[in-house]
């Protein structure tokens, strides 16, 4: 057996002329060729680090939950060592699942087939017929469940990935991605609640991922909710908008706020002056030391979607959203939701309001969001509609990344594609390389001068 | 309070006869899209609820449902479901434009107690819609419903929905149940 879970077939699928970064100009078969979709689940799904949980989700030995790596399904367990282990639901013997429920608590993961039984960590530790049957002549340690490769956390939230030359996760994130998740902890510790909204979509998942990043829909697609007056025009989509950019396709994408804003909103606030606006809400929670100093100067000023490469979104509702690849023209979003430690009631109702209202398939925004997706894959389907190009072109060439003394650098700007664009520029980067080590050598460098 | 179960046959089928006609009713405006008079019929102070449902292992089939003030797909007062129909009327509801086509069918009706002036009533319901030219959904669970006697006859002041889905395989729930 070889070493890598993931074995990659050298004759891969040439997609290095599907986007050109220059124009911006996509070829929109990437939303609907099989082949270019069956090597996304080996190149990316297979050795990305994928979210798998936030530890208090499982926060007692035998609690497991369900998730995906691509389309393979794993078993996210704590184990009596209280480590968390990922393992692939499938049994050596004859590739049954060993778990069925999406979560609860086990002792061990028992084969329904022929009664294979394996410990938290994995390990088979018995079966029907080890002396009658095997005659002893069966090496119990070479058969447990597959483990992903490697699995590490990063503030409690549990990444895995099924490539053994993936590179550490702090480093995968780079600061960026740490940031993404930083915005999540900037107002204090946080555990997720109970139920995840899933539902299925008949869109390709990298369409659903490149609409995080845009602002430019809200005013159209979501037209409906912003007239019943759920949600705020003015709030949803300013124009003031800052980007940033990491390696390995991570970014954050939305509003953001001018250092002079940011040193108005300051002093208006020391001063005790004025009902907080829907920036310095944000603003409001981010002036201890503290927080300034986890997000940084650029981070702090940022209240856009994050996106931790290839499908993480970290929304601005107290929700991370996994979109899933079901398919080339299907999609699973689920909606992870969490509460901050030591919320007000009041806090908790808004919250809890927004994490049922807003996502998911009756949230009044994504319904909505569901349809022009699912028709945009639809349009890359049709013979001759599947060669026409795609125009990602918005802002091209018009906008500076400016680098911060920290070392932290953004675009800003208005409304803009820049994370859409680079999105599709880093997918092209790990679609190209046959293996990390190439990936780490020759994937994109974030932008620098003008963009 | 009398119970149910004390009243005589024809005080309960007459009961239940009221309650279906409500039933009836209430799912024909919808499927009619006459949603201002649906609203009508609900009571200010309605709880409706859909909780979010997992395949759990059989010994912690309690785990299946979220629970009340938790994590929902619909957790509605009258305001939310006011701003969900005027949604539909007033362009760029996308997902409902053009309009579902629902039928909502329901049985099994049982009347489960009864409460002064509000009943509780257990049913069964598939709601089948179409979409477009070729979009086909249908959904089949239970409700459980209190139905407040008032002057102009009932009104629906709990409506709680459980699908017999986990995994939503839908595109969205745009339509009311």
């Amino acid at each position: 057996m070889s070493d890598a879970l993931i074995t990659t077939d050298k004759a891969s699928v040439d997609v290095s002329g599907c986007f050109d970064m220059a124009t911006g100009i996509l070829d929109r078969r990437i939303f609907t060729d099989e082949e270019i979709y069956q090597e996304e689940l080996k190149k990316i799904f297979g050795r990305a680090w994928n979210f798998v949980c936030h530890e208090s989700q499982i926060p007692n030995p035998g609690d497991f939950m369900m998730n995906y790596i691509g389309e393979d399904e794993v078993i996210v367990v704590r184990d009596r060592q209280q480590s968390i282990n990922v393992l692939l639901n499938s049994c050596p013997h004859r590739g049954n699942t060993v778990c069925r429920a999406e979560l609860g608590n086990t002792k061990s993961f028992f084969c329904s087939y022929h009664g294979w039984n394996y410990d938290l960590d994995g390990r088979l530790i018995g079966m029907p017929g080890e002396d009658d049957f095997y005659r002893n002549n069966i090496d119990k340690k070479d058969w447990g469940l597959t483990p992903a490769a490697k699995v590490e956390n990063y503030r409690g939230f549990y990444f895995a990935t099924l490539d053994p030359e993936a590179p550490p996760l702090e480093e995968y994130l780079g600061w960026v991605g740490k940031v993404g998740i930083d915005f999540m902890l900037a107002e204090g510790d946080i555990e997720f609640l109970d139920g995840i909204h899933k539902n299925r979509l008949q869109c390709n998942w990298k369409l659903a991922v490149d609409n995080l990043y845009d602002w430019y829909h809200v005013k159209v697609s979501h037209g409906s909710a912003i007239k019943i007056g759920i949600l705020d025009a003015a709030a949803m989509a300013p124009d003031n908008q800052m980007v940033i950019l990491g390696e390995y396709g991570h970014g954050i994408g939305g509003p953001g706020i001018s250092e002079e804003e940011q040193a108005r909103y300051d002093a208006r606030l020391a001063s005790g002056e004025g009902e907080p606006q829907w920036y310095d809400r944000h603003a409001e929670r981010r002036t201890s030391p503290e927080t300034r100093e986890m997000l940084g100067p650029v981070g702090t000023r940022s209240f856009g979607h994050p996106n931790i490469f290839p499908n993480l979104w970290v929304a601005q509702t107290n929700q991370v959203c996994l979109r899933i690849p079901r398919g080339p023209y299907e999609t699973e979003l689920w909606w992870f939701n969490f509460r901050r430690k030591g919320m007000s009631e009041d806090e908790q109702k808004f919250s809890a309001f927004m994490q049922n209202h807003m996502f998911g398939p009756a949230g009044v925004l994504e319904q909505d969001d569901g349809e022009n997706w699912s028709h945009s894959t639809r349009g890359a389907k049709g013979t001759f509609s599947k060669t026409l190009p795609l125009n990602f072109s918005m802002g091209n060439k018009a906008d500076q990344v400016s680098q911060d003394p920290s070392g932290q650098s953004c675009i800003e700007t208005v409304i803009n594609e820049h994370a859409q664009r680079w999105t599709y520029q880093s997918w092209q980067d790990w679609m190209a390389a046959e293996n990390w080590p190439e990936l780490m050598a020759n994937h994109s460098q974030p932008p620098t001068g003008e963009v | 309070m009398s119970a149910y179960q004390d009243l005589s046959l024809q005080e309960r089928m007459l009961l239940k006869f009221e309650a279906e006609e409500f039933l009836y009713y209430e799912a024909d405006l919808l499927d009619s899209r006459r949603f201002d008079e649906w609203l009508n019929l609900l009571a200010d102070d309605i709880h409706y609820w859909m909780p979010l449902r997992r395949t759990t292992q059989a010994k912690e089939v309690e785990k299946e449902f979220t629970v009340p003030g938790g994590m929902a797909l619909f957790d509605d007062d009258k305001t939310i479901l006011t701003m969900r129909i005027q949604r539909l009327a007033i362009g760029r509801a996308w997902a409902e434009d053009p309009p579902s086509r629902t039928r909502c069918l329901i049985s099994n009706v049982r009347i489960d107690s009864i409460d002064e002036d509000e009943l509780t009533v257990r049913s069964n319901f598939k709601l089948y819609r179409t979409r477009l030219n070729s979009e086909e959904d249908s959904w089949i669970g239970r409700r459980e419903d209190t139905l407040r006697r008032s002057e102009g006859g009932f009104l629906l002041c709990r409506r709680h929905l459980f699908l017999e889905q986990t995994v939503i395989l839908s595109q969205n729930l745009s339509s009311l149940f």
